[in-house]
């Protein structure tokens, strides 16, 4: 086998690049002319024409967009040499539309030059790990923005050649490979400014490995040396400096922060401070159908986050690399979908990893099979029938068959408009005559007939891409009611411990009523609870509302309200104040039951150590609470997860899969209704993603079992 | 550990009352609606207290808080459907509960994830088939459809939950009676069953409590204001105020509250218990 181990990885990369290729060519041809690409086109063409003409000194006064740097621009105007010379594209308003009228004898090579740089870093990465490669092929966005004019396939590229370089110099210790990396960080700095947070990441782990071998000063003066070359090369590299270097460094970069937070587009567009991983969740095929052949986006993404442990154990940088990216674009203002490239070379080799990870887990499963198989008893399982056969009916019947019989659903298009056909057998009559041929598959479109008709799976493509991407807004579903569970479960859970700890203190008064009054909020109906906020939050006569209007705008309301109104983020807040009012007393009392079983003989034992409060809690309560404390907290997060009053009581459409999978349902609703059959999708997905939550439910329960037998 | 010093008691109890002030204020915000007499429509302006301290609103909710349905109508609605939803949950899953808990068989371990998993899926995951199947059976609208469907978003729950009360009851018991010559089913009626009965109904009550505060699936099912339960009139006056309805906003206060205090007092004596029902014991 060995033996054969180079030839296929070879031919496994060379099959990736083929891919890469190819899906990038398609790319090119396809895709309509979108934002900026006029822009770019016409920095190009200044370029070019510099060049036909010999006049080199016009570098130094030549940057169309200045406040990007303009090496990714010059290699437009470069591949530009070879078209036909025509008229300078018009200036245009960054807040115009996209202009469809360039020529395309211009737009062929500046994208096909992108795509070349594009699919280089695709082949570099598959060189590192085919894997990671393959997901960067087909990685739809990145596909989509290295094959347009824009300014991103680059930085993309030399940003990769950074860090590969440091990680040779990390191994080889070689200064030819530090000035390497210096070199293309300068590179990088001279395309785009934001792919330079992986000079960051390379200085995070650079420092930790000098720190772990009691090198620091060396580490200090190698990366000084570092910078001062990476400066070097940014200067050099960019001849529009050459004059005013200060001045047009100062515009540049100045002109980031104030576009960011007072840009029209921007302010506009309203995305929320999440909104990467939105991206993340997101792909451009909706935008442009026939431009990609499939998006595996999403399951990169998915990928990704299953790997990223073993990718910390393997290569440090590129967590960091990944982790670096994401916070910056989180606090950054403008969240245009192009800035996730600075981070899916690494997020590409975390997906790599993810799959590793599951196969492992899937060669680890086989092997357990067989053990864990244990003698059945003939005669008690013998026994177990009478009890079991009319238990199993009754759930069969109340439990099972709705879920098959949903599972039936979601292969038709049932709704509203054929609600007589179906409820008088349609349904039955459409799946029969669907599963056994008798009836072609009609692929889902949207459209209502009054006969109901079998879609097969057509529409489970379509409903997971609606959650996902959002109905294509940009703003996933999917994603929130996953940030929505875990961040709702963090705080309320870290509001039930305080809370528990507070009451916990030896010779506190008032323990009793207060945890009487603690607990009020969870035994309100959860219905009654989000009625009692939303009487606080409402926007016309809520409590806070009213306050501003009666105290004034300057008033601590008022301000209240102004973020409310103006932050396309807080709005969350309305959500998750009352999901932590309504949740800490759960997680208090699961506390509280938890604090009382550890012994007080450990702390007598921490006390003679000398250790003090903070050190007692950090290294006794905390390791001996937690294990007691997950099966809550999974339980919390998987009600967090379907939480679907809170929202329905705001009004709220689409909260989580449950509220969404109501409103789509509900025939008589606010928010039209009547989709049965893309309801019933929409549950399907959710069973299967709560199957892995449950999974992960039993499995740490067990491991609680394990710690209180322990 | 030591007692605590005074100033750590006084911060301790600043910060518990900040706390307090958090879980008080939305109730708050709805007592001062329920006892404002003045109150016509919608609150128009910020107040801290009723303007006008009345019980009106109350004896309206407890006269006729939904159109013309009386109080006494909604509220054995509630009871019923609910008590129904919960003794049907029980009856039907007390012999799968008993099985997993005493027996080994084939699958058990597969089935017994069924159980967990279902048990976990939200209300809405049912709905849709449930609608549909009970649809074409022409109950949909009844209060008994209500009854089955409150029943089956609790049975998977129950049976997991009475599972564990059945585990907690020494297998030594049992055997005895097993040796005392008394079979299998009448181990279970004289001997275990009694032992469980507390344990069962606290799953019952849970059961209870989730049909008694159900609202949004209720409206999809029923249609005629007879069938409406509590919660759901709950839910009708929200929605009144939204399509320009004329009943007064101190209306829902007083509602919620009425409805509120019997289910807070459960939740405060039985608080561990139920904790512990919750959190779905430990599995296997």
């Amino acid at each position: 086998m060995k033996r054969f181990e180079v030839p296929i990885r070879v031919l496994f990369i060379v099959l990736v690049a083929f891919i890469a290729w190819s899906l990038r060519a398609r790319a090119v041809e396809k895709l309509g002319i979108d934002f900026d690409e006029d822009d770019y086109l016409r920095a190009g063409q200044e370029y070019t024409h510099l060049i036909r003409t010999s006049n080199w000194s016009g570098f130094l006064d030549t940057n169309y967009r200045p406040e990007h740097p303009p090496l990714a621009k010059i290699i437009i105007g470069l591949s530009l040499l070879s078209a036909p010379e025509k008229d300078l594209i018009p200036d245009a308003p960054t807040t115009a539309e996209p202009n469809r009228y360039i020529p395309q004898e211009l737009v062929q090579p500046a994208r096909t030059t992108n795509a070349i740089l594009g699919w280089l870093t695709v082949l570099l990465l598959a060189i590192v790990n085919p894997l990671a490669g393959l997901a960067l092929a087909t990685h739809t966005f990145t596909i989509k923005y290295v094959s347009q004019v824009m300014l991103e396939a680059l930085p993309a590229l030399t940003s990769f050649i950074t860090v590969l370089a440091y990680l040779q110099f990390k191994k080889k210790e070689k200064t030819n490979w530090l000035i390497t990396s210096g070199i293309f960080l300068g590179l990088t700095a001279t395309s785009k400014y934001l792919y330079c947070v992986v000079g960051i990441a390379i200085l995070i782990d650079w420092f930790l490995e000098a720190k772990s071998k009691k090198q620091v000063k060396p580490f200090l003066r190698q990366a000084m040396m570092w910078g001062l070359i990476a400066f070097a090369i940014f200067f050099i590299a960019n001849p529009y400096l050459w004059t005013n270097p200060i001045g047009r460094l100062q515009e540049s970069v100045f002109y980031h922060a104030q576009y960011s937070s007072s840009a029209e587009e921007v302010n506009q567009a309203g995305y929320p401070f999440w909104q990467p991983f939105n991206w993340l969740f997101f792909t451009p095929i909706v935008w442009h159908r026939d431009a990609f052949l499939f998006a595996p986006d999403i399951w990169i993404t998915f990928l990704a986050i299953i790997g990223v442990a073993r990718l910390w154990k393997r290569e440090r940088v590129y967590v960091l690399w990944m982790g670096v990216a994401l916070i910056f674009l989180l606090f950054w203002q403008t969240k245009w979908p192009q800035y996730i490239l600075i981070l899916t070379v690494p997020l590409s080799l975390s997906a790599a990893e993810g799959i590793s990870t599951l196969w492992n887990q899937l060669l680890e499963w086989w092997k357990n099979r067989q053990v864990q198989q244990t003698a059945i008893n003939k005669n008690e399982a013998r026994r177990a029938i009478p009890w079991l056969v009319p238990g199993l009916i009754a759930f069969a019947i109340f439990t099972i068959f709705p879920l098959i019989f949903q599972i039936i659903v979601s292969l038709t298009d049932f709704n509203t408009a054929s609600i007589r056909d179906g409820f008088q057998g349609g349904i039955w009559r459409a799946f029969w005559d669907g599963i056994t041929g008798q009836l072609p598959i009609s692929e889902w479109d949207g459209s209502r007939a009054n006969k109901v008709r079998f879609t097969g799976l057509t529409t489970y493509p379509y409903v997971f891409e609606a959650i996902a991407t959002g109905f294509g807004s940009g703003r996933s579903i999917l994603f929130f009611n996953i940030m929505w569970a875990v961040v709702s479960v963090i705080l309320q859970s870290g509001l039930g411990l305080g809370a528990a700890l507070l009451l916990w203190q030896r010779g506190l008064k008032l323990t009793k009523f207060w945890q009487a009054l603690f607990i009020v909020p969870w035994a309100i109906p959860e219905m009654i609870g989000a009625l009692m906020w939303f009487n606080i939050f409402q926007r016309e006569w809520g409590w806070l509302y009213l306050a501003a209007d009666k105290f004034g705008a300057d008033s601590f309301f008022g301000v209240l309200v102004q973020g409310f109104e103006n932050s396309s983020s807080l709005w969350f807040a309305s959500f998750l104040i009352p999901a932590l009012w309504y949740g800490f007393p759960f997680m208090m009392l699961a506390a509280s039951t938890g604090l009382k079983l550890i012994p007080a003989s450990v702390y007598d034992a921490a006390a003679m150590d000398g250790a003090n409060a903070i050190q007692t809690f950090r290294y006794v309560t905390l390791p001996l609470l937690l294990p007691l404390l997950l099966p809550a907290i999974i339980v919390r997060g998987i009600f967090a997860f379907n939480q679907f009053y809170l929202f329905q009581a705001f009004f709220y459409r689409e909260g989580t899969l449950a509220t969404l999978s109501y409103n789509i349902f509900n025939p008589s609703g606010f928010f039209g209704g009547g989709e049965f059959a893309t309801s019933a999708v929409i549950n399907i997905i959710t069973v299967l993603i709560l199957i892995i939550f449950v999974s992960m439910f039993n499995r740490w329960s067990k491991a609680e079992e394990g710690v209180v037998n322990a | 550990m030591r007692k605590i010093s005074t100033l750590r008691q006084i911060v301790t109890q600043c910060l518990l009352t900040l706390l307090g002030f958090f879980v008080i204020l939305p109730i708050w915000g709805m007592l001062r609606l329920a006892f404002d007499g003045a109150l016509r429509g919608r609150p128009t302006e910020f107040r801290l207290f009723p303007k006008e301290w009345s019980l009106t609103a109350f004896l309206q909710v407890l006269d006729r808080p939904y159109q013309s349905v009386e109080f006494s109508v909604l509220l054995k609605n509630s009871l019923l459907v609910s008590f129904g939803a919960a003794l049907f949950a029980i009856i039907l899953g007390i012999s799968l509960a008993y099985a997993f808990a005493r027996f080994r068989f084939p699958a058990r371990k597969q089935g017994l994830f069924a159980i967990l998993l279902t048990a976990f899926l939200p209300p809405v995951a049912f709905m849709t088939p449930l609608y549909i199947l009970l649809s074409i059976l022409q109950i949909r609208t009844t209060l008994l459809a209500l009854v089955l469907v409150y029943a089956s978003f609790a049975l998977p729950f129950c049976i997991w939950n009475m599972r564990a009360a059945f585990q907690s009851i020494p297998k030594e018991i049992e055997e005895a009676a097993f040796l005392d010559g008394a079979g299998d089913f009448q181990t279970f009626q004289k001997i275990t069953l009694p032992l469980a009965i507390p344990s069962i109904g606290i799953s019952g009550l849970i059961a209870f409590l989730m049909a008694y505060s159900e609202f949004a699936i209720g409206w999809l099912f029923v249609d005629k204001a007879d069938n409406v339960t509590l919660a759901m009139s709950v839910y009708a006056i929200v929605q009144s105020q939204y399509s320009g309805g004329a009943q007064p906003w101190s209306y829902l206060g007083s509602l919620t509250i009425i409805m509120s205090i019997p289910v807070i007092i459960i939740f405060l004596i039985f608080q561990y218990t139920l904790l512990e029902r919750m959190l779905f014991g430990s599995a296997e």
